[in-house]
């Protein structure tokens, strides 16, 4: 009968080994979640983009201070998320019926009360559709954004809409530019995030030559990856030409205003208008230059 | 209208099988009898014989399918039959998380005792069953002659005028049998009615005023032991063995 | 009253020397300040997450403490035999029944005081305010919650026969009326029949747990529920409570101990 030290020994060399050899082959078998360098991606492998969109909207909860349909009221009418609309992350819905008047009633979701629980039942929760409008108050939508970028950094959204309201409500710049820098450099080639980098460089920091440069890099990122789309993201290519277009004029290059007023045509729901600013501009030139 | 302390009238307790379709099950059947003021009754019967479930009648555990039980000529389904009770249970087991002293101040109070008197009873109590040492201990650490200790404490504790006990001597060692025996003949002494069964019929002969012995749901015999003794020319054992049919010895 | 006060001091002592309370207090403290130590773009005046996180933490346990406290009680009374002393005694079913019940009740009141304290500093420190009256609503307002929800197990613990069926039982029933009962009677509307008229049918049927959730008013400082609104969630959680209790009395009673 053999030593139970010497048993153990064995046995410890032979578990050493095994892992020492499983190591190595673990990253082939383990899927993106073993070769993910971060805690969360391990942990949750795929399923952390659902708990990313969930944060997301948790941040839209938020700025709605609670008030917010569930999953049965969004089944019947789906929630515009304002907190992306304001950032410009997102259009404005523009259904049929959806009129401007019309946007308060439509948004709010709870309707007269069914029954008599429902009617006492809506002293208990967030029953009127506020916004955090006071200075200061969209912090606390902050956590969620930051949570939902940590969860996906390949969702754009959550960068662009976090540095608006970082910048242009809470005066924090820096952290708005850091976060769009983290955003690039998990999305090198979003468009949107350059976007607002653009404007983080224009608005706040009062420089327009890289927000030029970064805008008109903006441009060929969408160029290169919408362009040969059937449906290709025209409201971000006329946000990022109306930008460049406002910038030159102030910068005193008509010309070069009109061209990226051209672009901002072709994809306007207002055309008519872009035109007139085409032909004010043009007006001007020759003005100027007899 | 008779001093009896305890009466049964015709008692009849069933119990229904579990599985469906099996006749009820008989285990007390037309059981009549008395226990007067004052007097140490042995209630006694193979196992099986239903004095369990008689005492369980008589404390408002199971209700009776027929007849009637009375303490102190109270209907024993009235909680305040039992003001004037103390019981102790065969298998002692109090709250653990309690020490000797809580678990007697929480029994005091459910007899409405004043906070004064109780705090007296408490110490006598534990006195009288050598636990005033342990009093402060839970009782989870207590061993088992302790928590026997401990519920005799608590079937004490309001100064009961009948007593009900449960197999008293079951388990302890000789020296607890004797104290148990000791305590049982000084509350005879103060005039207390004790009715308790036990399989130790040494014990209950040398205790006993009166016995009724049981078997299969029915009672078989009941009367003063000395009466008993002299009417079957034997000692209480061998009664016991004759009334339920046992086969005498060669 | 006596017999059932005294009943429910048995069990607040049995809730503080068993360790329950405790871990679940140091966890939800310990992950609260976790919570806290996290840095958001160097804002130390976001609170509302935390004060989210901290409720999330609190209901949680305190619904822990509450199902699995009375769960427990009468099977481990009759597993444990401590029931046929007590019952021995001058105590009726009733007053045993609704002594658990207080003790239950009593012990979530104490826990949910230390659970809002905790909760009134750990906010306090990061707005800068302390609206003790809301505290006070929401606190009081859980806790009628756990009253209803104590009554139910207590009731179902008379019913089945194991704890851990019971409390696994009670806990999804809570947790399904929680999440679910608001919504009931939208889900109602969206179905034919009969399926719409069964549906609400059990929209009226069960008690409405989620009125006594007012973390979300709590967390984004819609100020207080008026008085009269507040007192009458009082009495309708105080009239299921009394429903599920005259039922577990009336169960009790006609039940063999042996």
């Amino acid at each position: 009968m053999p030593s139970p030290l010497l048993v153990l020994a064995l046995l410890l060399t032979i578990c050493f080994s095994l892992a020492e050899t499983l190591t190595l082959w673990r990253p082939t078998w383990g899927g993106r979640a073993a070769q993910s360098d971060s805690l969360l991606g391990v942990l949750l492998g795929d399923g952390r983009r659902l708990f990313a969109n969930h944060f997301f909207v948790k941040a839209d909860v938020y700025f709605h201070s609670g008030y917010y349909p569930s999953v049965f009221d969004a089944a019947a009418q789906p929630p515009t998320q304002h907190i992306a609309e304001d950032a410009g992350a997102a259009r404005a819905t523009d259904e049929p019926g959806h009129a401007a008047g019309a946007k308060e009633e439509d948004e709010d979701y709870l309707g007269p009360p069914k029954d008599w629980i429902d009617r006492f039942s809506r002293h208990f929760y967030p029953s009127r559709h506020t916004h955090l409008d006071q200075p200061g108050e969209a912090r606390e939508i902050l956590p969620w954004l930051r949570i939902a970028a940590d969860l996906d950094p390949q969702r754009v959204e959550t960068y662009t809409v976090a540095a608006f309201w970082l910048r242009s409500r809470l005066g924090k710049v820096d952290q708005a530019e850091q976060l769009l820098r983290e955003g690039w450099r998990a999305n090198p080639d979003s468009y949107e995030i350059l976007f607002e980098l653009g404007r983080v460089f224009l608005e706040n920091r009062h420089d327009p030559a890289r927000a030029r440069n970064v805008w008109e890099l903006a441009l060929r990122k969408w160029q290169a990856q919408e362009g040969a789309k059937s449906k290709p993201n025209e409201f971000a290519r006329e946000q990022i030409a109306g930008h460049l277009a406002v910038l030159e004029e102030r910068e005193g290059h008509p010309e070069r205003a009109i061209d990226y007023l051209e672009i901002v045509k072709r994809s306007s729901p207002n055309p008519a208008a872009v035109q007139k600013q085409i032909d004010d501009l043009k007006a001007a030139i020759h003005a100027t230059r007899p | 209208m008779t001093n009896a302390v305890l009466r049964t009238d015709n008692l009849r307790v069933e119990y229904r099988a579990r599985e469906l379709g099996q006749p009820v099950k008989v285990a007390v059947k037309g059981l009549t009898f008395q226990v007067h003021a004052g007097e140490v009754f042995g209630f006694l019967g193979p196992n099986g014989a239903g004095k369990t479930t008689t005492m369980n009648v008589l404390l408002g555990f199971v209700r009776p399918a027929a007849g009637a039980a009375y303490l102190f000529e109270v209907d024993v389904r009235q909680p305040i039959a039992r003001q004037r009770l103390g019981y102790l249970p065969e298998l002692t087991y109090y709250y653990k998380f309690l020490n000797a002293e809580e678990l007697l101040r929480f029994y005091g109070r459910t007899f409405g005792i004043p906070a004064a008197e109780l705090e007296r009873r408490i110490d006598a109590v534990l006195r009288v069953v050598d636990l005033e040492a342990a009093r402060k201990r839970l009782i989870k650490t207590y061993s088992k002659g302790m928590q026997q200790r401990a519920g005799l404490a608590q079937a004490l504790i309001n100064n009961p005028d009948l007593l009900i006990l449960d197999e008293p001597t079951s388990g302890l060692d000789p020296v607890g049998r004797m104290k148990v025996r000791e305590i049982i003949h000084r509350l005879k002494g103060e005039g207390k009615t004790i009715f308790f069964s036990s399989h130790e019929l040494g014990e209950v002969e040398t205790v006993c005023d009166r016995v009724a012995v049981l078997n299969q749901g029915e009672l078989q015999v009941e009367g003063r032991v000395a009466d008993l003794a002299a009417q079957y020319q034997c000692n209480l054992e061998q009664i016991f063995l004759k009334v339920i049919g046992y086969p005498a010895a060669a | 009253m006596r017999n059932a006060w005294a009943i429910s001091q048995v069990v607040i002592k049995e809730l503080y020397r068993r360790k329950d309370f405790y871990v679940l207090f140091v966890l939800t403290a310990l992950l609260t300040l976790l919570m806290w130590s996290v840095n958001f773009f160097n804002d130390d005046k976001i609170a509302r997450y935390l004060k989210e996180i901290c409720l999330l933490l609190i209901w949680i346990s305190a619904l822990v403490i509450a199902i699995g406290t009375t769960a427990r009680q009468i099977p481990a009374e009759r597993e444990n035999r401590t029931i046929f002393p007590l019952l021995a005694k001058p105590v009726s079913r009733s007053e045993f029944v609704v002594g658990k019940f207080l003790g239950c009740w009593l012990a979530c009141g104490i826990a949910l005081l230390v659970f809002y304290l905790f909760f009134a500093v750990i906010s306090g420190a990061r707005e800068q305010r302390w609206p003790w009256l809301s505290y006070f609503q929401a606190a009081w307002l859980q806790w009628q919650m756990l009253g209803v929800v104590v009554a139910l197990v207590l009731l179902g613990s008379l019913v089945f026969t194991a704890p851990s069926s019971n409390a696994t039982i009670c806990f999804v029933s809570v947790m399904g009326i929680l999440l679910l009962g608001r919504h009931l009677n939208t889900v109602a509307l969206q179905l034919a029949e009969p399926s719409r008229s069964v549906i609400y049918a059990i929209y009226f049927a069960i008690p409405h747990l989620e009125l006594f959730d007012v973390r979300d008013l709590l967390v984004h400082d819609w100020g207080l529920i008026p008085w009269t609104i507040w007192l009458l969630a009082t009495l309708y959680g105080a009239a299921y409570t009394a429903f599920f209790l005259v039922a577990a009395c009336v169960v009790f009673r006609r039940a063999s101990l042996c």
